[in-house]
């Protein structure tokens, strides 16, 4: 993808969104890549038995995905300074994911060139589950 | 229904700054790459060493948030974080969210050691009745050159 760079950026841009499937298959590769073997993630029945109408995605894995989503937006040359997201709704396992990100704001600190974006998870019928934000640095031209 | 605690405990504001053993993380080639996979990465400096090295780096490159693993040992006892000196009635605990702050470039061959600070504790009121919310910050130190590569905080929700 071609590098972003900050003097062509602009608040209210929308980041390419991400559409993930969220497979049982993919969780349990995220459960080896993370440590996380809490079976609500992997287990049907375990799920079920926890009042849950299916398995459901880790909190984490959204999480890294926005990750992803910015990391790939802001290309070799841009850093992330830092996101966060909090997990304030359960994503049943089997259904698809967008992952999302927005300009909310320009500004240069100290010659770099910043950009906070607002970002996030939604259901297929959009619901939102993970709201969150961004700080990153873009390269200048 | 759990007993309401009418303020922290004491042993929980005595908890608060505190901090737990430093754990190890290994960052290794496979890690990084069950990782990627999982995230659904399509960039080869995150799965091909020649590809991240033409980019400039002296390994395989650990994606965005990622810090490793622990080392797993069921021989030697689990170091207890702050999070376990304090007794609490709530019993069921959810993630409620993560935030990265990335410092350095963390490869494949890094030991990391993670210090986890109890940040604060709160007693709050949800739809599930009262609710502690802790909150903590790992800071995570490359073995090799005592450089901090990444800071972590983590919003920890019992009821």
């Amino acid at each position: 993808m071609a590098q972003v760079y900050w003097n062509d950026v602009s608040e209210g841009q929308e980041l390419p969104a991400l559409d993930e499937e969220m497979s049982s298959q993919r969780l349990v590769v995220w459960a080896a890549a993370s440590g996380d073997f809490y079976q609500i993630h992997f287990d049907d029945d375990f799920a079920k038995g926890n009042n849950l109408p299916d398995i459901i995605v880790h909190g984490a894995l959204k999480g890294m995905l926005v990750g992803r989503l910015i990391d790939e937006w802001i290309g070799d040359e841009g850093r992330i300074v830092q996101w966060g997201v909090s997990y304030r709704g359960m994503d049943p396992a089997r259904q698809n994911i967008r992952v999302w990100g927005k300009v909310t704001k320009k500004y240069e600190q100290g010659g770099e060139g910043l950009v906070d974006l607002e970002v996030g998870c939604a259901q297929p019928n959009g619901t939102e589950t993970t709201p969150g934000t961004a700080t990153v640095m873009l390269p200048k031209r | 229904m759990v007993t309401e605690l009418p303020d922290l405990t004491d042993e929980m504001k005595a908890a608060v700054g505190t901090s737990g053993p430093a754990t190890t993380y290994e960052v290794t080639t496979l890690g990084i790459r069950t990782f990627a996979r999982a995230v659904g990465y399509g960039n080869a400096i995150y799965f091909d060493e020649d590809e991240a090295k033409k980019k400039g780096h002296p390994a395989l490159v650990a994606p965005p948030g990622y810090l490793g693993m622990p080392v797993f040992n069921p021989l030697r006892q689990q170091a207890r974080g702050p999070r376990a000196t304090f007794e609490t009635p709530f019993k069921r605990n959810l993630n409620g969210g993560t935030e990265v702050e990335p410092v350095a470039p963390v490869y494949a061959g890094d030991v990391l050691e993670a210090v986890t600070t109890l940040s604060n504790l709160a007693l709050t009121k949800g739809r599930m009745g009262q609710m502690l919310i802790q909150t903590s910050e790992t800071v995570y130190t490359r073995q090799s050159d005592g450089k901090i590569v990444a800071k972590t905080r983590g919003t920890g929700i019992s009821y």
